[in-house]
């Protein structure tokens, strides 16, 4: 069965979940991480329009993660399970639950300056929809799994409430069959009406917030309690459950006593409530709740409510659906003469005042130029698409600002997508880096050994210039380093390395740096002479060693696979491709082959991009480079001298690829 | 009369009504007050969107993730309350209370920027809260990054109040070392001593670094200076060496999650910057 079910915010608060066996948060956030602010598996940004069963799963080790987004509201609903598990209804489950919590509490996610969502009541169509989906489901694969999930889902009255939960459903679904209602409905009895404590102050303090403080203590005085806004949306009668729900919930869980029943609403420093932690207060609270909601449920009208509210959910579903039938009907059929005459007279007003609410029609020209703006900058066709389709999506159904054109929202979303790619999740600081390997901290263990960086690429890009450019960098801040010359193939590779060598010596002789070459002749093989070099710089005290490689077409499989040796006997710190700024749509081949090139754990660490100084604006590889990877740039090669190496810069590079000439 | 009395009337009133009523629109569209603003900066998983729904709920903080999206929530602070020290100060009616909008920003690494662009676009920034990981920071693969944003951050402040001009208010910052309720939480003293370490230690390296791409030579000499925080030429950071840049920097410990040592210094850390 599920693990967990989330509704959470792009702002990171989860508004509404369900939890049958404790998931670490952590797979969720790399889930996030991945899929929403890395972009990993090269996804474009994900739109609403999509399904659960359109975007692609979300694999961690042991679970499967199944989602779904809703753009305008920035809510992502994900289902957590068992990857051993093959549940075929999710998808339908994650997409029906959307629908369903769109249509009852969107209004509330669009209001500023609140992270707060009263969907306590929320627990009951999530119950329902499982139950539903569940019941359809293949009943025999999923059976013997579940009853071993039993156990682990409610801690403190797990025997009570399986016990419970199954003559509830006896009781109130009578219609199914013994077999059925064995299997199915676990997590569904359990948490007909589990609002924790916690959930009650959130429903609490939303309204309450918003009034003014005499507004605020005359609804404390007065005894009714504060009804939730979307309780209006159910029926009456349910409404009076819920209510009488409530009560109860409150004198059993809190253990007071009912003398103090107003105040206790709005007192948020209840110490009991507070020092629970989290999961916690979840996990126990619902518990609890679960067992006297059912007993009442059962007894009373169980089988009502649950009637009531399948009937709801599936009226909204059916609308939904509806709403989306008409749209796309009237999408297609232009209304009248006067109405469309009207509608594009307010169009061009709109488009120059602005509050005009964007359309894939209107984006589509000014997306157009923006994609042979980026093609004009070298950049890669499948990157230029990438960024604009992402652009495109950010940006459908967004209103444009006053008197804000399309094409200045279109450039400011571009600049923002630019700088979200190449910004490198940690940025690298390489002194500081060779300096904790070079002398580790004495609280760690590690010993004290040189740092290695190596350089690949393909033929005549520059590994060699950039390596003496990086070495003379290194020698500038007084480490000793070897260079090995592990172009064992082209002739007068090594000829060359040891004429940078000796100019470096000269350069930086007084500034106390101390460099020398450490090769092998030709003919050897680069993997063991590499390999050689790094035990001989332990040996002698090297601090850095840059090991030089002989230059490999990529789409050579037979050069490209003593890479992978490479990387095992080096075992380098950091693998820098260099790339040529000149290099156009090749350059995507060439990222993705070098970076797959080391085997399965090992990936490029950076990119070198040289010959800046020849392209002008033109610096679109880089971006080709960092869409085909996720790999970061680090450096940037601006001339022939040795010091004409910088940092990367990300405000540089948008500025230039988004600078018109 | 050709045009009859009530024909002008209303078209006077249409004339002389119909620009105030544009302007009726235009000003309820945007607000024209802008409360001051409490900015949650730091890395990710450090607490930021906990505290601010801790601060809202008053309990009970919400279950959160990785945040993608800035996000501010509306808060009242008041210093001369009988919960003035509390955040739990919904039913208080006593003294005078300042609405004030802390805003949650992103914490992961590529997302920095749009963290680093509130900072700077952001109207009336009161104070800066800057949240870190104690229980984490004994470890170099945290400290390492908490302290290089830090870095960043600082460097904006301190350019933004050495830039002449404009007189704006300096900004305090407060670093917030939560999760003390960990058994490997650092407490605050040690917080900021390794967090001086590291951060001398990455203006060190930032100084010997490469020029970033786009920086000519020419600038180089003038844009020095700039470029170095704290003291000039000094050995050590100090957080106090801010302070000749107006810049006053807390460390306070707490948690979100625990009663104890909660977060309630942090809140009127808060309050007096923001009432003050």
């Amino acid at each position: 069965m599920l693990d967990a079910f989330e509704v959470l915010t792009t702002s990171g608060v989860v508004v509404w979940s369900r939890t049958y066996a404790p998931v670490s948060p952590a797979i969720v956030n790399n889930f996030i991480a991945d899929t929403f602010i890395e972009e990993k598996n090269g996804s474009i940004a994900p739109t609403d329009s999509q399904s659960a069963a359109t975007n692609p799963a979300y694999r961690s080790d042991q679970h499967t993660l199944k989602w779904t987004f809703v753009k305008e509201l920035g809510l992502i609903f994900v289902v957590v399970y068992r990857s051993l598990l093959h549940l075929s209804w999710v998808d339908k489950l994650v997409d029906n639950i959307k629908t369903i919590f769109v249509q009852l509490y969107g209004d509330q996610l669009t209001k500023p300056h609140t992270t707060l969502v009263e969907c306590h009541s929320f627990d009951e169509y999530f119950d329902q929809q499982l139950r539903e989906l569940d019941r359809s489901s293949n009943i025999g694969t999923i059976s013997p799994i579940e009853e071993e999930e039993v156990p682990s889902n409610g801690q403190q009255s797990a025997p009570g409430l399986t016990y419970r939960g199954r003559t509830l459903n006896g009781g109130g679904a009578g219609t199914q069959d013994p077999v059925s209602t064995d299997s199915t409905p676990i997590p569904t009895p359990d948490a007909s009406r589990p609002s924790t404590p916690g959930n009650l102050v959130v429903a609490k303090a939303g309204p309450v917030a918003k009034m003014s403080r005499r507004a605020r203590k005359a609804q404390n005085s007065s005894s009714a309690p504060v009804s939730s806004g979307d309780e209006s949306l159910t029926s009456s009668r349910q409404k009076k459950g819920a209510k009488a729900t409530k009560k109860g919930r409150k004198w059993n869980a809190e253990g007071f006593a009912d003398e103090e029943d107003d105040s206790l609403q709005l007192d948020y420093s209840q110490p009991n409530r507070a020092s629970e932690s989290e999961t916690e207060a979840v996990g126990r609270s619902s518990a609890l709740d679960a067992v006297e909601s059912s007993t009442w449920g059962s007894r009373s009208k169980g089988k009502f409510i649950l009637k009531d509210l399948g009937d709801e959910v599936h009226d909204i579903l059916a609308s939904a659906e509806a709403e989306k039938a008409e749209k796309a009907a009237r999408a297609e059929s232009k209304t009248g003469l006067l109405g469309s005459g009207v509608n594009t007279i307010s169009g061009l007003f709109r488009n120059i005042v602005g509050g005009k609410t964007l359309t894939k029609a209107d984006l589509e020209s000014a997306m157009k130029g923006m994609e042979d703006h980026l093609l004009r900058k070298n950049v890669a066709r499948e990157a230029a698409v990438r960024l604009c389709e992402s652009v495109e999506k950010e940006l459908v159904g967004v209103k444009t600002g006053n008197f804000e054109s399309i094409n200045a929202k279109i450039h400011s979303a571009m600049e923002s997508s630019l700088t979200k790619m190449l910004t490198p999740t940690s940025s690298l600081d390489l002194l500081r880096e060779i300096d904790s390997i070079t002398s580790p901290p004495v609280t760690s263990l590690r010993k004290a050994r040189p740092y290695v960086i190596s350089i690949v690429g393909v033929n005549g890009v520059g590994k060699s210039t950039n390596l003496s450019k990086i070495c003379f960098f290194l020698l500038q801040n007084k480490y000793k380093v070897l260079i090995a010359a592990g172009d064992t193939f082209r002739s007068g590779a090594v000829e060359q390395l040891a004429v940078h060598v000796r100019n470096l010596k000269e350069l930086t002789a007084r500034e106390g740096g101390q460099v020398e070459l450490y090769q092998k002749g030709y003919g050897k093989d680069a993997a063991a002479v590499a390999k050689d070099a790094v035990s001989h710089a332990a040996q002698e005290g090297y601090d850095v060693v840059l090991i030089d490689t002989a230059g490999r077409r990529h789409n050579d499989q037979r050069l490209m696979s003593s890479l992978e040796k490479f990387a095992k006997f080096a075992q380098p710190d950091k693998i820098l491709m260099v790339g040529e700024a000149l290099v156009g749509t090749d350059s995507v081949a060439q990222a993705r082959n070098f970076n797959a090139a080391f085997g399965s754990e090992r990936a490029l660490d950076g990119f070198i991009i040289s010959k800046c100084d020849t392209v002008g604006d033109m610096v679109g590889t880089l971006v080709s480079l960092v869409h085909a990877t996720n790999v970061p740039v680090v450096f940037v090669g601006v001339g022939q001298h040795y010091s004409d190496l910088r940092n990367f810069s990300v405000k540089w590079a948008v500025g230039k690829l988004l600078s018109s000439n | 009369m050709t045009p009859s009395i009530p024909l002008v009337i209303i078209g006077i009133l249409i004339i002389l009504g119909g620009p105030l009523i544009f302007h009726l629109v235009l000003a309820s569209s945007s607000s024209y007050t802008v409360p001051p603003s409490v900015l949650l900066l730091g890395p990710d998983n450090s607490g930021k969107t906990s505290l601010m729904t801790l601060f809202e709920r008053g309990a009970n903080p919400s279950k959160t993730h990785t945040s993608q999206i800035a996000h501010s929530v509306e808060l009242n602070a008041s210093t001369d309350s009988d919960t003035k020290a509390s955040f739990r100060n919904y039913d208080d009616a006593t003294g005078t209370h300042t609405k004030f909008l802390l805003v949650d920003t992103p914490g992961h690494g590529k997302l920095r920027n749009v963290s680093m662009g509130k900072l700077a676009r952001t109207e009336k920034v009161k104070a800066v809260v800057f949240m870190v990981d104690a229980a984490a920071l004994g470890e170099q693969e945290t400290i390492a990054p908490t302290a290089a944003y830090l870095y960043d951050v600082l460097l904006f402040l301190q350019k933004r109040a050495s830039s002449k001009g404009k007189d704006k208010a300096s900004i305090p910052v407060l670093i917030a070392a939560n999760k003390m309720d960990l058994f490997t939480a650092l407490p605050a003293a040690m917080v900021k001593s390794h967090l001086e370490v590291e951060l001398s230690r990455i203006r060190a390296s930032r100084s010997k670094g490469l020029l970033d791409s786009g920086v000519g030579i020419d600038d180089v000499g003038s844009e020095e200076q700039d470029g170095w925080l704290g003291e000039y030429g000094s050995d050590k950071f100090t957080f106090q060496q801010m302070n000749e840049f107006d810049i006053d920097i807390d460390v306070l410990a707490g948690s979100v999650l625990t009663e104890e040592p909660g977060a309630d210094k942090w809140w009127w850390w808060i309050a007096q910057r923001v009432v003050g």
